[in-house]
């Protein structure tokens, strides 16, 4: 069963249109992320099917229950949305000790997640003494609370130090290991890529392709989008370079990129075809590397290169 | 709901402003009471002629229950204050959306709030009749309940006071914004009645039209009608030229107030982005 379905969803602030019609499912058991620029509709998203924010249109359901009795549901899910929200005068363990009673959980649990994220130290100290790493580490002891099997993460990493980050990554996939669902946002493409198996990516409030990590990257998966590859090369000069590559059939886009340009060619032709071409042409390369295919060229050609505006 | 009341309680008994607030409400209460019975004892019983406009003591049973809850409640404006900053700081800190995110519905949220709000004015209330209680003794009369339905008004009137901090609050979100409403509606709504009441008066002179202290009619004055100085005599004395108070009609205003802002607030909460 899908533990989460989201059914046409839609959100309009006024005349923006934050999210539209979107649908998906997370499967059970899966690090499902959702990945979108700034602005692109992520947390409305999740504030929706948290019941912070109200939906303009369509439905959405946990585990197949109905939305108004989503309430209950919402107490075995460990959430951390946006900011982490705590109470500013009393100590990280004070406002676990509330979370907990909300939860309708014992308070048993709280000193063990203060110890996961390496706040037990501190758990006497005032929220408002903390930094916003220290406060991120909060807001996730918090969402490990009720030992959920369903967590929901948006932007986990968020204020995390190099080091903090890479040991919250290495919980989500040490829980999923553990047969637990986790759904992220983020718009760090590195993090969704190493930790996710599923991805839905979303673009100015619209769902443009939603799948697994693997298939989404693999060749020829996603419907409408064709697949390329993208090489980066150089030569003494560049501006001539760039001449004999533009009157290439198999060349569909050049970007001059500091001292390099970047080019994106259909998928049959290689590095070396590209190199015995300019060679050809009386150009002699100083720099040629096919980019590994990876999630962020699969982002960029499914968003379209540029940042939501 | 004693569980949620229970988590309530968890976030405010440490909270500075809860401890400042509610002692200075205590120490208002007594202070003020304390001061009128001195004032009467000696410098309004010293004047000559002043038992024509006061007569008796207003400490004495049962007198007192009117006495006290008249000077009381106009402290009534610290637990309503209070109120305002609890429900804002949800609002600041963003916790009303992360106790929805940890598993209340929004409908837990608003009715554990209101029912704080009417404990916090059941709280006021009690202060008001242990004060009542001190003096009244203190004046040496023996103990009566009669008049004691003036503890009744002064709990309504703390109700009001405290359900429209919740509105406000919800509402504007914001502590700042939210007190100042708060104070600046209390205000205007205070110049309004007083206008009210100054018309009925001409209705009742020139049209013989008596409907009572139109004044009292607005929601806030609903409940401060109720309560009524002690030093009535003057009152008494103009009473041909007052409008009648219809005690049962203010009454019914009120509680149709209190309905009112309930209602608001639920609309607000259930169908408004948090």
């Amino acid at each position: 069963m899908a533990v989460l379905t989201v059914k046409e969803l839609s959100k309009n602030y006024q005349n923006i249109k934050a999210l539209q019609q979107v649908s998906f499912s997370v499967p059970e058991k899966t690090v499902f992320g959702i990945l979108g620029p700034n602005g692109s509709g992520k947390t409305t998203l999740l504030g929706i099917v948290m019941d912070v924010l109200k939906a303009t249109g369509g439905s959405y359901s946990w585990m197949g229950t109905q939305q108004e009795s989503s309430a209950e549901i919402r107490k075995k899910i460990g959430t951390l949305l946006e900011t982490p929200n705590f109470y500013h005068y009393l100590s990280a363990k004070e406002n676990l000790v509330i979370a907990a009673k909300i939860k309708g959980h014992g308070i048993e649990n709280i000193d063990n997640v203060l110890k996961i994220v390496n706040l037990y130290q501190r758990k006497d100290s005032r929220f408002s003494s903390f930094s916003l790493g220290m406060k991120q580490r909060l807001a996730i002891a918090s969402a490990l609370l009720a030992d959920p099997e369903i967590l929901v993460l948006d932007e986990p990493t968020n204020g995390l130090d190099p080091a903090g980050i890479a040991e919250i990554r290495e919980l989500i996939k040490e829980l999923n290991r553990k047969g637990k669902t986790i759904i992220m946002a983020s718009h760090i493409l590195d993090e969704v890529e190493k930790v996710c198996t599923h991805v839905a990516i979303i673009q100015k409030g619209v769902l443009k392709t939603v799948g697994p990590v693997n298939e989404i990257m693999a060749t020829g998966t996603s419907e409408g989008i064709k697949n390329t590859v993208i090489i980066e090369l150089a030569a003494d000069d560049n501006e001539a370079l760039k001449n004999i590559l533009q009157s290439s059939n198999d060349v569909n886009g050049i970007v001059s990129i500091d001292n390099y340009l970047q080019i994106t060619c259909n998928e049959n032709i290689s590095a070396s075809a590209i190199n015995q071409y300019c060679f050809n042409k009386g150009i002699v390369l100083k720099m040629l590397s096919e980019k590994r295919k990876n999630l962020e060229t699969r982002f960029l050609e499914i968003t379209g290169n540029q940042s939501d505006k | 709901m004693l569980e949620l009341l229970k988590i309530e309680w968890l976030k405010i008994k440490k909270y500075t402003a809860f401890i400042l607030l509610s002692s200075f409400y205590v120490l208002g209460v007594v202070a003020s009471n304390y001061i009128v019975h001195e004032f009467k004892k000696n410098v309004v019983d010293k004047v000559q002629g002043s038992q024509l406009l006061f007569s008796g003591s207003p400490y004495d049973f049962d007198v007192v229950w009117k006495t006290v809850t008249y000077y009381s409640s106009f402290f009534l404006m610290l637990p309503a204050l209070l109120i305002v900053i609890l429900i804002s700081n949800e609002f600041g800190f963003k916790t009303h959306r992360q106790n929805i995110i940890d598993g209340w519905s929004r409908m837990q949220f608003l009715n554990v709030k209101v029912v704080s709000a009417i404990l916090i004015a059941l709280a006021s209330t009690l202060v008001v009749f242990i004060t009542g209680l001190i003096f009244g003794f203190a004046s040496g009369t023996s103990f009566s309940l009669n008049g004691f339905e003036n503890i009744g008004y002064f709990l309504l009137k703390a109700i009001s006071y405290n359900m429209l901090a919740v509105l406000i609050s919800l509402l504007t979100k914001k502590s700042g914004v939210a007190i100042t409403v708060f104070f600046i509606y209390t205000i205007f709504e205070n110049g309004i009645s007083l206008l009210l009441f100054f018309w009925a008066i001409e209705l009742k002179k020139d049209y013989n039209f008596d409907w009572g202290n139109l004044g009292n009619y607005l929601p806030m004055n609903a409940s401060d009608g109720l309560l009524t100085s002690p030093f009535q005599n003057f009152s008494n004395m103009a009473s041909k030229f007052l409008p009648t108070d219809f005690n049962w009609v203010v009454l019914a205003f009120a509680i149709a107030y209190l309905i009112l802002f309930y209602s608001w607030s639920k609309r607000k909460m259930l169908k408004s982005d948090l």
